[in-house]
């Protein structure tokens, strides 16, 4: 990809994480949290698609193509790919788990505000 | 390191220890998942695999050469086995063997004891290998299992503890993916040595990823609350073992390369001092110990060269001290002061509070020797400092009033029973038996730590530490606002801690 579009693509990926994190900072309600931490960590797989595609966006499949065809060396890298898919899936579960403790909290904090949580659980 | 060099006794390699230690690294997991199946015997399985760490472990000590095992290309799982990574592999052992004695006559369900088990394998495997990306696998699993054994009594409490571990867990290791990313995109490799060659932010948010994982400094906040809220035996775990898996981490990278190691050790003098500054001024028993585990990593990382075995026996201590904190009468100083103990269960503390004060004759004084035989001299005042905080905070443990009989005689004789202890099973003292004896042992490894000034140190510094105890600290009082640990703050330091630590690399 030209490096023009790249860095582009990086600001805006970069941005998401930000504004993520942001979002675990600002927003009062724990569930909001866990959204904005979704946010992020869809940043940081976008990185990982974007670290990736650096030297080209072709898939890395042999086939009978003929030579040529594909300039060489503009293939996607599947190393990044295929790793971060372990972290989509931890993210994944984790996200559930967090959902889960949330929902228990709810009970006895309707509003789910973290401050007023801590309030009552801090010792 | 003097250690290793006493116990390679120059044995021939053993020519099936890759296979071994395939078959060890992946045991944990299988035998949980059957423990699910066979709910008898999940206690029978978690026991047998914590002591098959342990002589997973002492094989690595007389294997002459560390093993390297690259499974698949420069991309795959890299493992490497030393004897430093021993130290850590056989904390993890003991104190898992341990725990599961004490909690063997308790009504844990299977749930429990195969979390156990997950969570020994991947603090296993955070300790074995040696590329960033099964790292950040294994320390997510890591903090799952955590998770999960910190919300086990589904009190709102602990989930919300437990919530707000996992919380900032995953927060900080997607900082640390994004540094991960980057060191592949400078090295195409995920291997620890790649760190070298990255650019310097891809360190700075990897050591931020490990920094706050491993409770150091002020990053390190979420832990006094996590460890101190969680139900005993899992107390035990955390403090004796989890937080280590992303020390040893540190450590490596600290003797890989130079960058790393003056930020390291400068992290370990300011969490030993930090920790203990807590410590000493905390007022509830396992709160203290858990300020005190921040101060006790801070040693860890002062001296990486020789952090395993600092690692071990704070670790072996740590547990012990939690065990038997979660049996006293009350958490409250005040409150113990005001009533006896059990003589058998002080005389317990005080010996784990003995060796954690650095007194001869049990493991603390080697460990505290070697690491500030190994320091730089700037460090030197900072830890000496730490030491003396380290004998007046554990002097209030050692003056605590004892000599009641035991709680079930007490109530025999009709005697006013206003003193109410949980019932102290075998389980408990087996667990003391490991522990404790894990200290007396490993006593012995590092015995040319016996001379007359290394002995007389640690004799001044404790007797200098009681002298404030006795005489400083009742005059002082001085209240520490809790602010800092809260969600939104533990968040934010996360922030401060990744700019600094970047002009720390950038410098």
């Amino acid at each position: 990809m030209p490096v023009l579009e790249v860095r582009i693509l990086e600001a805006f990926v970069f941005a998401t994480v930000l504004f993520g994190f942001l979002g675990i900072l600002v927003k009062k309600n724990l569930l909001m949290k866990i959204i904005a931490m979704d946010v992020m960590s869809t940043g940081v797989i976008a990185y990982y698609v974007l670290v990736a595609a650096r030297q080209g966006v072709f898939t890395p499949i042999l086939s009978d193509t003929p030579k040529g065809e594909y300039p060489k060396g503009e293939y996607a890298d599947p190393v990044p790919q295929a790793v971060i898919l372990t972290a989509i899936v931890i993210g994944f579960s984790i996200q559930a788990l967090m959902l889960v403790g949330a929902m228990k909290l709810a009970r006895e904090n309707p509003t789910l505000e973290t401050s007023e949580i801590e309030k009552g659980n801090m010792p | 390191m003097t250690i290793p060099a006493a116990l390679s006794l120059g044995i021939a390699p053993i020519p099936s220890l890759p296979a071994l230690t395939i078959v060890w690294i992946t045991l944990p997991f299988a035998l949980g998942f059957l423990g699910y199946l066979m709910p008898r015997r999940d206690r029978y399985f978690a026991f047998g695999m914590a002591w098959f760490s342990v002589a997973y472990a002492l094989l690595l000590f007389v294997q002459p050469a560390p093993l390297e095992l690259r499974l698949l290309d420069h991309f795959g799982v890299s493992l490497l086995l030393d004897p430093l990574t021993g130290f850590f592999i056989l904390t993890n052992g003991l104190v898992t063997a341990a725990v599961l004695g004490y909690c063997w006559q308790s009504n844990k369900t299977p749930f429990f004891y195969a979390q156990t088990l997950m969570l020994h394998g991947s603090v296993n495997a955070a300790f074995a290998c040696s590329d960033l990306m099964s790292l950040y696998v294994a320390l997510e699993v890591l903090g799952v299992a955590a998770f999960l054994l910190i919300a086990y009594p589904r009190s709102d409490r602990a989930i919300w503890v437990a919530l707000r571990y996992l919380f900032v867990s995953n927060v900080v290791m997607l900082f640390y993916l994004v540094g991960t990313a980057l060191v592949y995109q400078a090295n195409h490799s995920f291997d620890f040595v790649g760190l070298r060659t990255a650019p310097p932010e891809a360190i700075a948010l990897v050591l931020l990823g490990l920094l706050v994982k491993a409770g150091i400094f002020i990053s390190g906040l979420w832990l006094p609350l996590t460890h101190s809220e969680s139900e005993t035996p899992v107390s035990a775990l955390m403090s004796g073992v989890v937080v280590k898996a992303s020390v040893l981490p540190l450590v490596r990278c600290a003797l890989l390369f130079e960058t790393a190691e003056p930020i390291v050790r400068l992290f370990g003098v300011a969490t030993a001092l930090f920790g203990v500054f807590y410590a000493v001024f905390e007022k509830d028993t396992k709160r203290m110990l858990a300020f005190h585990t921040i101060s006790q990593l801070g040693f860890v990382l002062a001296a990486p060269i020789v952090a395993g075995f600092y690692a071990l026996t704070h670790g072996l201590v740590k547990s012990a001290l939690f065990l038997i904190a979660g049996n006293l009468p009350s958490r409250s100083f005040k409150a113990l002061k005001s009533q006896a103990i059990w003589t058998p269960l002080w005389v317990a503390l005080a010996i784990a509070s003995f060796s954690i004060s650095g007194f001869p004759l049990l493991s603390g004084f080697g460990a505290k020797v070697l690491t500030m035989k190994n320091l730089e001299a700037w460090q030197v005042i900072g830890m000496n400092l730490a030491a003396l905080g380290t004998a007046t905070s554990f002097a209030k443990f050692i003056f605590l009033p004892h000599g009641l009989p035991h709680p079930s005689r007490l109530a025999l004789a009709g005697q006013p029973g206003e003193v109410i202890l949980p019932s102290l099973s075998r389980g408990f003292w087996v667990a003391m038996a490991i522990l404790l004896g894990g200290l007396v042992v490993a006593n012995g490894v590092y015995y040319e730590a016996y001379t007359w000034a290394n002995v007389a140190k640690p004799l001044v510094t404790i007797a200098l530490g009681w002298g404030v105890y006795q005489w400083v600290l009742p005059r002082l009082s001085l209240k520490r606002p809790q602010v800092l640990e809260q969600f939104e703050h533990l968040m934010g330091m996360m922030v401060v801690m990744l700019v600094a630590l970047f002009w720390m690399v950038l410098a």
